[in-house]
């Protein structure tokens, strides 16, 4: 089972997608995905209700975030009330430790995303202050990576040992899908991608040209 | 208090309130620099005759932000406007403008922290119907 683990829909501020657009896309272009992951800047959408949409087109639509903190940007999955009052997702300076470690607790994921870009990436910020302890699984394959910044991660990934994902970081339609996770399992809900995300066997996939 | 926290205090106030004529000849200017051919949009002898749907984002009020708004730090750059429409903006109608501030929010980005600004302006015509809302996105950037 093939997800897109990192897009963006109107709902984030500079999100130019709708995410029945998405949909038609997918379809329409048959990319090679069977759903996605709504990760909206600095914020979780409790309000959308995508099953209608899901059934139409035969997509998983699953929800998270990407919050912001000291070490750059982090995906974070499984998001619940109690992971929400644990940290204000709408700061832009979260302790990376804390937001890790509160994920975990609250029964989540905390995934750090396009680790190589330079400002909002980990690679930067571990040239400067070292490692962070409790990070498994970053971001390998990122849609918006620019020459050398996934090379960056992977990198990373080597050297520490973390386990990569893969998303397209999509804030347009068209970009959809162009990077993504491939899992060894079926995914039905967020719990299962919380648990595949933990135990199970996942691997960064793209399609950029 | 932070430049932050002091901002936020200004969310949801209206602090200026505009008039503006809708003049035809000038409708159908901004229609023809946007490359309308539509008839509603070029034709002022057809019945749905009505400026373009991003028509009122060419509108700015009298203040872009409260008279004693706090003093943005830092570099600033326009993020973009965001327009939606409501209802038909028709020649000789008068809008009305209310502006406020509608939120103001932190980002990083590759190139640094961010604050981002949005001036809303809703705009309603002489008979209250309200026509669009325009968000202008302004962008302070720290040196």
């Amino acid at each position: 089972m093939i997800l897109d683990l990192h897009a963006h829909s109107v709902k984030s501020d500079d999100g130019r997608a709708r995410v029945e657009t998405y949909c038609q896309w997918i379809r329409k272009r048959q990319v090679p995905i069977d759903g996605f992951v709504l990760t909206e800047h600095r914020q979780f959408d409790d309000e959308s209700d995508y099953r209608a949409l899901e059934d139409e087109f035969g997509l998983l639509i699953l929800k998270g975030s990407e919050v912001e903190t000291d070490y750059g940007h982090v995906l974070v999955f499984g998001v619940n009330e109690a992971m929400r009052s644990a940290y204000d997702f709408s700061a832009i300076d979260l302790p990376l430790a804390r937001v890790i470690e509160k994920t975990e607790q609250c029964g989540g994921v905390a995934v750090p995303c396009h680790p190589g870009r330079p400002t909002v990436g980990l690679c930067a910020h571990y040239e400067q202050r070292g490692a962070v302890d409790g990070v498994e699984i970053i971001e390998v394959h990122n849609g918006g990576s620019r020459a050398g910044e996934d090379e960056a991660a992977q990198h990373l990934a080597d050297r520490h040992g973390y386990r990569g994902i893969g998303g397209s970081d999509a804030h347009l339609v068209s970009k959809i899908g162009i990077c993504a996770t491939r899992f060894d399992r079926e995914i039905r809900d967020v719990d299962d991608l919380v648990g595949a995300l933990r135990k199970g066997s996942f691997e960064a996939v793209t399609w950029r040209s | 208090m932070a430049f932050i926290d002091e901002a936020r205090g200004w969310v949801g106030k209206e602090f200026d309130t505009t008039e503006f004529e809708l003049v035809e000849a000038e409708m159908l200017a901004f229609a023809e620099a946007c490359g309308e051919t539509d008839p509603r949009f070029v034709d002022p002898g057809h019945p749905e005759f009505q400026a373009v749907p991003t028509y009122t984002a060419r509108f700015v009020g009298r203040r872009t932000l409260p008279e004693s708004f706090p003093r943005p730090h830092g570099r600033g750059f326009d993020g973009g406007k965001t327009v939606t429409v409501h209802g038909p903006a028709c020649a000789g109608d008068t809008l009305i403008g209310h502006s406020k501030i509608a939120e103001v929010y932190q980002k990083t980005g590759r190139s640094g922290p961010m604050t981002f600004i949005v001036h809303r302006m809703e705009f309603e015509n002489q008979q209250g119907e309200k026509v669009s809302v325009v968000d202008w996105r302004m962008v302070r950037q720290e040196d």
